[in-house]
Order: structure tokens, then sequence, then C-alpha cells
């Protein structure tokens, strides 16, 4: 977590506008991990400072959804570990709206498992691939990539899923140009490695995704839509 | 009288001398004299009014205790009332704990509705959704709750403490007892009865002779005999004028 990515608690109360207690309530649910409560000292005194981006998503989450559900359900729902087993129903798909055929296709979804409940692999490959599009930095070749990564790891790696539960990994699309002879090539490549893995400076990181976090915020997005 | 241990055919079992049963599913459990459970056990009710040791994990609707009870790895309950001594090691969860005397723990409290007249002692952090107090109590980590209500008898102390309304009010006695109050003022530096915390955080906040370094809320009163060094507010702030407030800050 770097500093520069942090928000006061105070600041996450009126950019949010919620109160202490909802912030105090939600911490006793579960809602909000503990471990995102960071603490510093300050000229003023000790003050909590949260990852920026988590907990606002979190929040506008639990805003969300706190319409149509207990917040003890609410708890289940984010607490409920992402893992192999998670299955969803074929239709809650379509549901999301933003899976189109070349998305499902691409991950390996076909018209013909339309009966079928969805995996976790494809879930994660929906989810991954969903997001690389929207940021647009990624050329369809490199998504391609991407997929045939996430394939790979499922393949080698048994327990891929389960893993991402208690380690953040993180997929990156990477480029590196080689000049020689007046000649220059890019290269891309796509890995799944460790929040802190290091690079060569002179490749380029295009984009990168947090496996467990967006298999996460997809589990919400499927909870919400059931609601 | 020793080993008067019986089992009934309700699957309950009474110590009422000195004995060990082991655990297992009872609909009532009593030790009424000196008495030990071995292993993890489920009832409807434990009462422990001896002395009693619970080895294993315990789980009941009722758990009450007026003697001096132990236990070991935890207790979940819909109903705990102590008004003898009582330790847990391990989490408690209940839904309700009505504490006439003392309940300590070294891990975390956690329940629905605390009431504590005697004292409550925790090593970790106390949630629950309403804490009210008219005895003593130390907390090491966080007291959070929905609506906490500290009537000040002795001292009080939490690291922190967050939630939506918390009130501290001097306690009853305070009024009656004054010429104590006083001399305990002249021997010890400080009030018999006072809350120490480093952080208060609510919506609405009333405090009363309390310590703390930073008090944080939307609607703040600081009573007197308070001693805060920073005070950060959104809406509303009053000082007492027999309360010390180092700085103050609109946020």
């Amino acid at each position: 977590m770097q500093d520069e990515n942090l928000i006061s608690k105070k600041d996450v109360l009126t950019q949010m506008g919620i109160s202490y207690g909802q912030l105090y309530r939600w911490k006793r649910k579960g809602l909000i991990p503990e471990k995102w409560f960071v603490r510093k000292s300050t000229f003023t005194g000790q003050e909590t400072f949260f990852p920026k981006d988590r907990i606002i998503e979190r929040i506008e989450q639990i805003i969300r959804m706190k319409e149509d559900h207990a917040l003890d359900d609410l708890a289940r729902v984010i607490h409920q570990t992402i893992g192999e087993s998670i299955q969803v129903a074929p239709d809650s798909l379509s549901r999301l709206g933003w899976v189109d055929d070349e998305l499902a296709e691409l991950c390996g979804r076909h018209d013909t498992d339309s009966q079928t409940d969805v995996t976790a692999n494809t879930l994660l490959c929906l989810a991954v691939i969903h997001r690389l599009r929207q940021q647009q930095l990624v050329t369809p070749e490199e998504l391609l990539l991407v997929q045939r990564t996430l394939d790979k790891a499922r393949e080698t790696d048994d327990g891929f899923i389960d893993r991402l539960a208690r380690e953040p990994v993180f997929l990156y699309v990477l480029r590196k140009r080689l000049t020689a002879a007046g000649i220059s090539a890019q290269i891309s490549l796509a890995m799944a490695a460790n929040e802190s893995t290091l690079f060569d400076p002179e490749i380029e990181v295009v984009d990168s995704v947090d496996l467990a976090g967006i298999l996460n915020r997809l589990k919400l997005e499927l909870a919400e839509e059931e609601a | 009288m020793s080993g008067d241990n019986k089992l009934d055919k309700r699957g309950s079992a009474s110590i009422s001398g000195a004995g060990t049963i082991s655990g297992g599913e009872y609909e009532r459990v009593s030790i009424s004299g000196s008495g030990k459970i071995t292993g993890d056990i489920t009832a409807d009710e434990i009462k422990i009014s001896g002395s009693g040791k619970i080895q294993g994990f315990a789980r009941a609707v009722r758990v009450s205790t007026s003697g001096a009870a132990v236990f070991e790895a935890g207790i979940v309950a819909d109903e705990l009332r102590v008004s003898g001594s009582t330790r847990s090691h391990g989490t408690t969860e209940v839904k309700e704990l009505k504490c006439s005397g003392v309940f300590k723990t070294d891990s975390a409290l956690v329940s629905e509705y605390i009431k504590v007249s005697g004292s409550l002692s925790v090593d970790g952090d106390v949630s629950s959704e309403i804490f009210k107090t008219t005895g003593a109590f130390r907390i090491k980590g966080l007291l959070s709750a929905d609506h906490i209500e500290i009537n000040l008898a002795g001292r009080c102390e939490a690291r922190e403490i967050g939630g939506e309304r918390i009130e501290v009010r001097r306690g009853a006695w305070h009024q009656r007892g004054l010429i104590l109050d006083g001399l305990i003022r002249i021997f010890t530096g400080s009030s018999a009865s006072l809350l120490q915390s480093q952080l208060i955080e609510g919506d609405t906040i009333h405090l009363e002779d309390t310590e703390a370094d930073v008090v944080r809320g939307k609607k703040v009163v600081i009573g007197p005999g308070c001693t805060i060094k920073t005070v950060e507010y959104s809406e509303k702030l009053s000082v007492d004028e027999d309360a010390e407030v180092g700085q103050r800050k609109e946020m």
C-alpha cells in the first residue's frame, strides 16, 4: 500500500456522506476488513487511513446493496470465500449486462453451454478480460494472451483460484521494445505474479489486474443481481 | 460430600459436590460445588454457582455464573449472566451479556447487548450494538457499538471508542459521594471515576469526566471534568467551563 493511495477516515466520511456510526457498524459486521485500517501518527495524533480505491469501492457497494440486503447477509456474501467451488447459474451472466457473445466465446463459453453452470475459472476469465477491455490499453492479441495465461494457470496449478483468496496475485500485461541494427520490434507478455514483482526497467507495464479483487467484485455484482 | 454427579435420563448433568463430567450434549448442566467439564459442551443451560472449570468450548442458550467460573476455550451463547467471577479464554460471542460480577477475557467480546454493573476486563476488542455500564471496565482494544452509554462508577478505560452515539455521564455517586470523591482526588490526583481513552469517534458525543487524546465527531459536547488534547467536530461543539481542551478544529 503506497502512501499516495491512502485516504483518511475523515475524508472517507465526508466524501461518501456516511457517518461514524455506519463505518464502525460495517467494521463490526466484517464488511470492511480489519487490515484495511492503517494507523498512522500525524501531528494531531493517531489517525486511521484506508487504501483509497478499495474503501471507496466497498462503501459504494454497501450503500447500493443495503437497500435490498440485510447487513448480515451482505457480510455473508462478502465473507464467502471465492473458490473453485463457486458456480453460477447460466442466466445470471446475462443479467450482469456486460457479458457479450465475443467475451463469452473468448473465455471458452459457447452457446451450447447455455444450460450449464459457469465455473469459477470462466468467471475469472470473463471478469479479467472485461476489465482489460474497458481500459482499452491492451490489444486484442494481448487479450488472447491473457486468456491463455489464465487457462494455463488453471491447468498447471490445481488450487489456483483457491490460492487467490489467500495471497494477492496480479495479472500483468507487459511490453518490451527491442531495437537492434535499426530494426525495432515489440513483444508482448502476459503473466500472473505477486503484487511486489519487479520487472526490468525497459519493460512497460501496460495494465494489471488484481485477480482476487476482481473475482470478489464479480461475486458481489452477482449477489446484487440476485436481489 | 464428594462425587455426587448424576446424569439423568433427559441428558442433564449436575455436580453438587466435587466432580468431573465429560463434554458432550446436555439439556442442563449445573455445578453447585466444585466441578470440571473436560471437553466441549453443548447445552440449553449451563449454570455454575460454585466453582467450575470448562476445559472445552461452551455452546449454550443460557449461561449463568454466580460463583467462580473459567471457560478455557470460549463461549457462544444467547445469554450470558455473570454475577460471580467469570473468566473466558477464547472469544466470547453472546447475544446478551449482563454482568453484575466480574467478567474477564483475554480475547474479544462480541455481543448485541452488553450491560455491566460490575466490572469488565477485555484484552481484545469489544463490539456490540448497545453497550451500557454503570460499573468499571478496562478494554485494551477498540470498544465499538451503535449506542454507548457509560455511567461512570470507577475507572473506565478503552484504547479506542467508536460508534454512533457515545454518552459518558458522571455516575450517581458523584453527587452523593462528593466528599469521598474529593478524598480520592487528593490522594490519587484524579477523580475516582473517570474514563480514559486515546481516541473517541462518534456522530453524537457527550462526555463528562473523560481524559482523551483525540475526540472526533459531528456533534460534540465536552462536559465538566474533561481533559481532551484535541477535539475535531463537523457540526457543533460545546465545551463546559470546567473542561480543558487543548486544540479545537472544525473539520
